[in-house]
């Protein structure tokens, strides 16, 4: 009798499952547990620790340490950056010496990328199948920096193109990659430009000093900001904005003690941080804003924009966790502070 | 060889008789770390028979014998000290008298530091700054060779081999007779140091080291009321820095230190003085990628006159003075040229009114170049309630003025920064028997100013003094002799509570463990020796929110020596970490599995 009972509660259940899958009508099967959020990269202490990603859900749930919690394993030292792109998170992971390749919506590890030729990486882009990462080489070696070509299906290297000292920053536009070189340990006041199709390099586009985010408006204008030269050097300069238009450069500087970082673009408005305060620039604008936008002000150690939202990351001490703060950019109200991890140093969207 | 491991709790040991001679005689040894001056401190000793039992780093020895506690980035490591819950800079290092942390940073490597050869380390815990100077807030260790004006010829060779492919040499010959003492020594050690990281796949990569060091002591006597000694040496260090379980490492750092000190002593029947003068030199050159032959750099010099007069006024009453010149001078990738010069003085009066009450009153005031140097003052007795108990007290004010880097580093450092401050207080309990010793103390400490490297953006750190501490704490020691016929066994235990507060924050600083004992368990038998060592440490916070820590660990080492041949020939083994322990000192640097070393020691 109880057997009997057990295999149709189980044959019911075969059908129904059966029946569900061919279901039409019903919701796509959710893609993991991190499809519908962002995360927050958290590089973690220099040397003696791990840096950990924080993911926050659209419902509001911070959950820490996802990586780790998925995987069993640390992330590695200092995780720089992160890119997604396909259903692939390719996570940069800069005193590792790797870029760990996880799926974007389980954060399950798929490889990682590393090996003689990835040292020092801080930054990730694709095309089609082809990843490009950018690398200082040996932080003392002003001369060894590169960009590494990568076979996504194999995660391998297949080419390195040099460029100048520090690249940082990169922004796909066409059949060319803008590589801010940011100077590394040192300042540096170059954009170099890559052609995809052979993955050679044209004459860099000489822009401010320290050129520290790049970013596209959807008229395609290219803007770079640059943070200028920092008084500790000894030769201060000015930061600038720097406006690229079919390879013509208009340049806003700003004073010359000012060092703003972190553009960011959200509708037809460029955000940055200076001197503790944010500001916002339309992008058809002629000239920098005087005014900071009220009530967002703070020394953010990452800052950037979506969908209405600011959202400013604060180290703190650098030695516990930071914080994330999200504005709602139409009243510039604080919507939620976050606790991170050690050292938040970016946010990515879903 | 006879080894024993002797520890002499001052507090406990009586100067009940002869006062005066031990006193004079005492402070003609030992200068400032004489027990008899530091009435109302613990002075701990370690002396040649447990220091030159093993060729081990000063870091590794303190850390067995005397319950300190360090954090190692990895065996072999840059190791630095933290002693009652204090900064690395908090504890004064001196090199016979000689103050000898480094100008650049304010700290010593322990781990580069070999005590091998050294004939006596003085531990002297709680605020000294007014007798020993800047820096000596949690403590200040002193390690010291001895001249010794009798009949001597003995040369001493020792070698040993260890775990992870390490060999170790040392060769040591001494001469002395009425008028005249020579001591050369040569040693040097290297190793593979890829030992495996337990639980994981990984070894320490890049951690091989090797140093040498080779050392002189020459002491004349000119007539009875006058001698000379001369100290003189050289070190090389030259090591990969490790990875950790999350990075890999190509780097390499260096460091070369010289060390010169001619020291004349003069004394009479009621006076004694010593006039020293010191050259010290560090470089070290910092390699991020060894295979390059670019390296960032420092080094800095020290020239020190020291001049300490004492005088003794009768039976009951002493004075206690010094004054010191120091000039410096400092220059490297990231420091300019910069030099310094800072000349300090103390006071220092010793009384004993009564039979069992002894005191100290004491004050230092300095003046430099470059900043402010605070006045400080001190006070401490010692009552004895009775033959075997006595109790202890001591007061102090104290400082740690900013070093090279703090001051220059370029960029960043600030040369607006004020001298660190701190208050202590303390009292201990005393016992001592023919068999038993016990001691138990308690003590508080405020720190003020304390320097901290703070971000101004992510890039780029600033030193400020910014930082109040509260440190609080007990320590308890014990040592047992038992002698059953011709066997003879000794425990010594010790347990420390460390409280160390950043008062901003209200949590505990990172890397204090609240928690920290250590017991040797010593068997002798004629020549045969077993020393069995277990240690707790308790977890230590890594972040300054109190949220992620180390976990505690025990670790246990055995050693196993046998004397042969007349007393000549001894040989000993050790177990380090006999139980297999994966432990790990500072985060994601794994300390070294079970591992084991052979030596053999000839005397001749």
């Amino acid at each position: 009798m109880n057997k009997l009972k057990l295999l149709s509660i189980l044959f019911l259940t075969l059908l129904f499952t059966y029946s569900c899958n061919n279901d039409d009508t019903t919701a796509p099967l959710p893609l993991g547990d991190y499809e519908n959020g962002y995360f927050i990269t958290n590089e973690g202490p220099f040397q003696n620790g791990s840096g950990t990603l924080t993911f926050v859900d659209d419902d509001g749930t911070v959950t820490q340490n996802i990586y780790k919690t998925v995987n069993n394993e640390d992330l590695g030292n200092i995780v720089q950056s992160m890119t997604l792109y396909g259903d692939r998170a390719y996570i940069v992971v800069n005193n590792s010496h790797k870029v760990v390749v996880a799926n974007r919506y389980t954060m399950e590890k798929q490889g990682t990328i590393e090996g003689d030729d990835i040292q020092n990486p801080r930054s990730f882009v694709a095309v089609g199948n082809v990843g490009y990462i950018s690398n200082w080489g040996d932080a003392s070696n002003a001369t060894d920096d590169y960009i590494a070509v990568v076979d996504l299906l194999s995660n391998t290297v297949t080419d390195k193109i040099p460029v100048g000292e520090g690249p940082e920053d990169m922004l796909v536009d066409g059949d060319v990659i803008y590589v801010n070189l940011q100077g590394g340990f040192g300042q540096n006041n170059e954009v170099e430009v890559i052609n995809i199709d052979d993955n050679t390099t044209s004459t860099p586009i000489t822009v401010g000093d320290v050129p520290n985010t790049i970013t596209k408006d959807a008229s395609g204008v290219i803007w770079v900001l640059c943070g200028g030269k920092p008084s500790f050097t000894g030769s201060e300069t000015n930061g600038s904005l720097i406006k690229i238009v079919n390879n013509t450069i208009t340049s806003f500087d700003f004073g010359d003690t000012d060092h703003p970082a972190n553009l960011s673009i959200d509708g037809n408005q460029l955000y940055y941080n200076l001197n503790g305060k944010v500001y916002a620039m339309s992008t058809t604008a002629s000239e920098l804003p005087t005014a900071e936008i009220s009530g967002l002000d703070g020394f953010y150690y990452s800052m950037t924009t979506n969908n209405g939202k600011l959202y400013a990351t604060d180290a703190g001490n650098f030695a516990s966790e930071g914080t994330l703060k999200v504005y709602n950019l139409a009243t510039n109200a604080l919507e939620t502070t976050i606790t991170t991890g050690i050292i938040p140093g970016s946010v990515v969207f879903q | 060889m006879k080894i024993r491991i002797v520890f002499f709790f001052i507090t406990v040991v009586a100067y009940a008789q002869n006062d005066t001679i031990h006193l004079l005689d005492e402070v003609k040894i030992y200068g400032n770390f004489s027990p008899a001056i530091n009435s109302g401190y613990q002075v701990q000793i370690l002396t040649d028979s447990t220091i030159n039992s093993r060729q081990q780093s000063l870091g590794t020895l303190l850390q067995n014998k005397a319950n300190l506690y360090f954090k190692q980035n990895g065996f072999g490591m840059v190791s630095s000290i933290s002693l009652r819950g204090s900064g690395a800079s908090h504890t004064g290092v001196y090199w016979n008298g000689i103050a000898i942390n480094s100008s650049l940073n304010g700290q010593t490597d322990f781990s580069t530091f070999s005590a091998n050869s050294y004939n006596r380390i003085e531990i002297r815990k709680g605020g000294g700054s007014i007798l020993f100077g800047s820096g000596a807030i949690g403590g200040a260790i002193n390690i010291s060779d001895q001249i010794i004006f009798t009949r001597k010829k003995e040369t001493q060779i020792n070698l040993a081999l260890a775990s992870y492919n390490t060999q170790k040499t040392l060769a040591s010959s001494q001469y002395g007779n009425q008028s005249f003492y020579a001591k050369m020594v040569v040693e040097g050690k290297r190793s593979d140091n890829d030992y495996p990281y337990l639980g994981t796949e990984l070894v320490n990569e890049n951690g091989n080291y090797q140093n040498y060091h080779i050392k002189a002591v020459l002491g004349y006597v000119i007539n009875s009321n006058n001698q000379l000694h001369l100290f003189a040496t050289h070190s090389n260090n030259d090591r990969n820095l490790s990875r950790t379980l999350t990075a890999s490492s190509r780097s390499k750092l260096k460091n070369k230190e010289n060390r010169l000190l001619l020291d004349w002593k003069n004394f009479g029947a009621s006076y004694n003085s010593s006039l020293k003068l010191a050259y010290l030199n560090e470089e070290y050159n910092f390699f991020f990628n060894k295979t390059s032959s670019d390296f960032s750099f420092g080094k800095s010099n020290n020239f020190i006159v020291k001049y300490n007069y004492t005088y003794f006024f009768n039976n009951t009453l002493s004075i206690h003075s010094g004054v010191e010149n120091t000039y410096s001078t400092a220059n490297g990738t990231n420091l300019k040229n910069e030099d310094r010069n800072n000349v300090e003085a103390y006071l220092l009066v010793h009384q004993k009114p009564l039979k069992q009450l002894r005191y100290n009153i004491s004050l230092r005031k300095g003046f430099s170049s470059v900043y402010e140097i605070p006045f400080i003052y001190a006070a401490d007795l010692k009552f004895s309630v009775s033959p075997q108990v006595d109790i202890n007290a001591n007061f102090s004010t104290n400082y740690r003025l900013p070093t090279y880097n703090d001051l220059f580093w370029n960029p960043g450092g600030n040369p607006d920064l004020l001298a660190e401050d701190s208050t202590t207080g303390e009292i201990g309990f005393g016992y001592h028997s023919k068999k038993i010793t016990l001691s138990l103390g308690a003590y508080s400490t405020k720190s003020n100013n304390l320097i901290q490297w703070r971000p101004v953006t992510g890039t780029f750190w600033r030193p400020v003094n910014v930082q109040d501490v509260s440190s609080y704490g007990v320590e308890f020691d014990m040592g047992i002799q038992h002698q059953i016929g011709i066997h003879q066994l000794s425990l010594q235990a010790t347990y420390a509570y460390t409280v160390s507060k950043d008062n901003t924050l209200d949590k505990q600083l990172i890397y204090v463990p609240f928690h920290k004992s250590n017991a040797i368990l010593t068997y002798q038998h004629k020549g045969l020796s077993i020393n069995y060592n277990e240690q707790y440490t308790g977890k230590a916070f890594t972040t300054t929110s109190n949220t992620q820590s180390i976990a505690a660990f025990w670790l246990s080492n055995i050693e196993i020596y046998k004397t042969v041949l007349k007393q000549q020939l001894t040989v000993g083994l050790s177990v380090n970490n006999l139980w297999n322990t994966a432990y790990e000192s500072i985060a994601f640097r794994p300390m070294p599995n079970r591992n084991f070393e052979l030596n053999i020691n000839y005397k001749f």
